[in-house]
């Protein structure tokens, strides 16, 4: 008898669990996703959950306010963000499900995505294929345009969708340095004389493994080299300059040679006078920093003579989610002229554009030239003139495992 | 069942095995290949000074403050619940506050700084995020100090202060009577809750992970990495590994067990 | 001036404990506080600006902590009750190697048993759900539970049941009126701290949730290491506060051998 109440009202607990989760995710009918107005009917009343780095209040707030409405108000899409870390926890998932057998009803349907990351999920046949094409506004996309066309020299092929761009910049304030250094050497030059004044974000960050890799440019004779298939013997001939340059200044970095673990703590480091040099991959989150009041307003921008990386992000879709065309609605959201043209906005977000102003409308396209700028921030001209482009995945991995065993352990 | 489930899962996968997804091959490659990293020695190492500094101080300050605390003052019903308050406190939350108390540019720093003693964040010494896991010991020893202390209080509440009076009738200096007579009556309660610090202080994930190094890193963090890292082969390691922190705490727990039974035969 | 040293004792603890919440509370409404500023030098509530806006998601992760943790205990009682009744009243071969399994899951690390779990519960489905996320959170309640209860039927006369029963209740009538009333100060303290020990967890909501059950904790814990020292502030404060409103209310019915095994973690 008792046992029975107990049975009882454990299973009822459930229950009540079970009906407050709600709203099961359905498994996609066969949709023809090649046509546009199917994947529109498809998406209605479809929930999608996209995996995203969550760590910016003014981007979470774009994305669950202005996409998300959106989304509900013209398609009935129910947008689900989900804050992560770091991208690799989403693609871990993906992997795990598949050898799971987890086929067709995944958890993630949308990763906010590029590089090694992209690659990786192509290599194991983990991304949903050749659909970024059939979105409408993938109109308003220079199809030429070689860095929408390759992610870190891996072939998009429709595998994802562009999101936004990004670049490479210096960080400094004005009130502890002079003038910024105009190339790498200028910049050790100053990191020698300013001990404990500089350091960078430890690999893996994304931020401070492209610091390294515009160190090694700079020490190995030229990016050009290495533009090609990821090659053992010239990596092996190569770096050990890098790393002996690196290994040179460490004594010089912040607390005698010690590096931040992520980005977030170098951007306090400099708001407190820690260092006084940061480095980011958005142009203009300099400015927005300033505006929020972490940074000081004395805090400005700078490029190397010698240009900095520039690459795209995109978004993709996993082979086993089931909400596939409310991910490519969303997708196809992000990609539109006024969703661009908001996130680029520096008081939303201050993301670089992906969409071509040639193919916009004229009023869209003015709408573009008009986005107010910050004083922290550099045009578009100057950073057009500085773009690099990004190695292929494997030469970034080999980079950021070599200085991992050449510098930090050493 | 669920908790051994579990972990009897987590052991077969250590080996590379598990029927379910098709992996049928039984090796020990995982474990072979933890032991020969020296990142994973030098985790451990790291880890175990993080555990047991952490129960040391801790246990050391408990017994103090309890002891202090069970006098009469003024004040004191509200500066006992103070003292409880920050046992159900989440760690990460004293995390947080150890990060911006302790940080190179945190208040203490800027106090130091109004006081004259430096003029610059580099010259404050490093107390998160550094060499010597002082952050992460900080926050340990915040949190489980007051864990540790209440039950002692507690203990010490029970016993009274007979045995005490006794012993100081019989001529015992203050040191004697600790010694000799206090230690002795709540030293089965501080054992027991020492281990139970320890054996969380060495598996704990949170707090490493937030105020800990990059490198080397805690065990669990360790572990952690090589879970989610996009190369699946490296989880049986990452299986391996937790299953090393659960059998060094199933030790503890075996020692405890042992010691709790003989020191209540005594 | 031995008084002054007790005092000054008692000051120090008092100041040691609350020492981390007085930077929390000040960044939580700081803004431009840069080093050496001892105080920030402007004020703002963009952090709790933050927090309460739909943006930040706080209410569906407030709603689904609370729901977790609040099934969570009541699951670990309902489960923990018989089983602590047997371990508390009855003597039985293998009672220690029992005793020893119980208190295995509160010393050896959750995420040992989530990462073996994972992979079947993502099999069951169970994965990304708010039922497998209270399945595993049992793994570290359930056992506190259990021992709490068998501590409080150790003193517990079964005679009284028998008694009732035999001037004619209810089996449900002597639960209600015999067993409930001598043993509710250790119901409230193990419900109250398996509350608290669900509502702490991360690294186990994060690996079987996958992210997709959002819980406070993983909320706070994407803003602590994104360096936003504003809105994690706010985050702290919010979190901490249910923690210190059950201490409110258990703090009356907690001993030092309850205490012994509760723990947020």
């Amino acid at each position: 008898m008792k046992k029975n109440i107990y049975l009882l009202a454990i299973v009822g607990l459930f229950t009540i669990v079970l009906s407050a989760c709600g709203g099961a995710t359905e498994t996609s009918t066969e949709v023809d996703f090649s046509d546009w107005d199917a994947v529109v009917a498809a998406a209605d009343g479809q929930t999608v959950n996209w995996f995203m780095w969550g760590g910016a209040d003014n981007i979470n707030a774009w994305v669950n306010g202005s996409i998300a409405d959106t989304l509900k108000s013209e398609y009935n899409v129910t947008l689900n963000m989900v804050p992560i870390n770091d991208t690799a926890e989403a693609v871990n998932k993906v992997l795990g499900e598949k050898e799971a057998g987890q086929d067709d009803n995944g958890s993630v349907d949308m990763v906010w995505i590029n590089g090694e990351n992209f690659r990786t999920m192509r290599q194991g046949d983990l991304l949903f294929g050749n659909w970024s094409a059939t979105l409408p506004n993938y109109a308003f996309v220079d199809a030429n345009d070689p860095s929408v066309l390759n992610d870190f020299g891996y072939p998009v092929d429709g595998y994802e969708s562009p999101y936004g761009k990004a670049q490479f910049v210096m960080i400094y304030d004005t009130a502890d340095v002079e003038a910024a250094p105009a190339t790498i050497t200028d910049l050790v030059e100053w990191i020698k004389a300013n001990p404990g004044k500089f350091t960078y974000p430890a690999v893996p960050d994304f931020t401070g493994s492209a610091f390294i890799r515009h160190v090694c440019y700079d020490a190995t004779g030229g990016y050009e080299q290495f533009l090609g298939e990821f090659d053992q013997a010239l990596f092996d001939e190569k770096f050990g300059a890098c790393w002996d340059l690196l290994n040179e200044i460490e004594p010089f970095l912040w607390r005698e040679g010690e590096y931040p673990e992520s980005d977030a703590r170098m951007k306090e480091l400099l708001a407190n006078g820690e260092v006084h040099f940061d480095m980011d991959y958005n142009p203009g989150s300099a400015g927005n920093l300033i505006e929020d009041g972490v940074y000081p307003e004395t805090v400005r921008t700078f490029v190397f003579e010698t240009g900095t990386l520039a690459n795209t992000h995109f978004v993709g879709i996993p082979y086993n989610s089931p909400n596939k065309a409310a991910a490519m609605v969303l997708a196809n959201v992000l990609l539109s002229p006024e969703a661009q043209l908001e996130k680029a906005d520096p008081a939303v977000w201050g993301d670089l554009p992906v969409l071509n102003p040639a193919l916009l409308s004229e009023a869209d396209a003015a709408a573009f030239d008009a986005l107010p700028r910050h004083p922290a921030t550099l045009s578009t001209a100057e950073l057009a003139a500085a773009r690099l482009p990004e190695l292929q995945a494997p030469w970034v991995e080999a980079i950021e495992q070599g200085w991992i065993e050449n510098v930090l352990e050493k | 069942m669920l908790f051994g489930g579990g972990l009897l899962l987590a052991l077969a996968q250590s080996f590379g095995y598990l029927p379910i997804i098709g992996k049928t091959d039984f090796s020990l490659v995982a474990w072979q290949s933890i032991f020969q990293q020296t990142e994973f020695w030098q985790s451990l190492g790291l880890t175990l000074w993080i555990g047991f500094a952490s129960t040391v101080l801790s246990t050391v300050l408990a017994i103090v403050c309890a002891l202090l605390l069970r006098r009469q003052f003024r004040g004191k019903k509200a500066v006992t619940f103070l003292f409880q308050l920050n046992i159900p406190i989440p760690h990460i939350v004293g995390a947080i506050g150890i990060l911006l108390l302790f940080s190179q540019s945190g208040l203490l720093a800027r106090l130091a700084n109004l006081a004259g003693m430096i003029n610059d964040p580099a010259q404050f010494p490093a107390l998160v995020n550094d060499r010597y896991a002082i952050g992460i010991i900080a926050e340990y020893i915040w949190k489980e100090t007051c864990f540790i202390g209440t039950i002692v209080l507690a203990t010490l509440q029970s016993v009274g202060e007979d045995y005490e009076n006794a012993a100081a009738s019989l001529g015992a200096t203050r040191w004697q009577r600790f010694r000799y007579v206090t230690l002795p009556l709540i030293m089965p309660s501080v054992l027991t809750a020492s281990i139970l610090v320890f054996a969380f202080a060495f598996g704990a994930f949170e707090i490493p992970f937030l105020l800990g190094r990059r490198f080397p890193s805690a065990l669990s963090v360790l572990a952690w990495r090589s879970y989610t890292d996009t190369n699946l082969a490296l989880r049986p390691e990452a299986m391996a590994m937790s299953l090393f922190i659960a059998l060094v705490s199933t030790g503890m727990i075996l020692l405890y067990m042992t010691l709790s039974r003989k020191l209540v035969r005594q | 001036m031995k008084r002054l040293t007790k005092y000054a004792g008692v000051a120090l603890i008092v100041l040691g404990v609350l020492a981390p919440f007085i930077p929390i509370l000040i960044w939580s409404f700081a803004r431009r506080w840069y080093f050496p500023a001892v105080l920030p030098t402007e004020w703002s509530i963009r952090g709790w600006a933050y927090a309460f806006s739909s943006a930040s998601r706080l209410p569906q992760a407030l709603w689904q902590s609370l729901l977790i943790s609040g099934v969570t205990s009541l699951l670990s009682i309902l489960i923990g009750l018989p089983a602590g009744r047997a371990l508390g009243l009855h003597k039985f071969r293998g009672k220690t190697l029992v005793e020893f399994l119980m208190l295995a899951p509160t010393i050896v690390p959750a995420f040992a048993v989530a990462m073996g779990i994972h992979v079947v519960f993502i099999r069951l489905g169970l994965a990304d759900t708010m039922i497998g996320v209270i399945l595993v959170h049992l793994v570290p309640t359930l056992p506190y539970v259990t021992l709490v209860l068998a501590g409080m039927f150790a003193n517990y006369d079964v005679n009284y049941e028998a008694q009732a029963r035999s001037l004619g209740a209810t089996p449900l009538q002597t639960i209600w009126y015999v067993l409930l009333p001598s043993i509710y100060p250790g119901l409230i303290v193990a419900g109250m701290f398996a509350f608290i020990i669900s509502w702490s967890q991360y690294i186990l909501t994060l690996l079987i949730g996958g992210g997709r059950v959002l819980t406070l904790p993983l909320l706070l814990f994407s803003f602590a290491s994104s360096g936003d020292n504003n809105v994690t502030a706010a985050l702290s404060i919010i979190f901490i506060a249910p923690a210190i409103v059950l201490l409110i209310i258990s703090a009356r019915y907690l001993t030092g051998r309850n205490v012994s095994l509760a723990r947020g973690n």
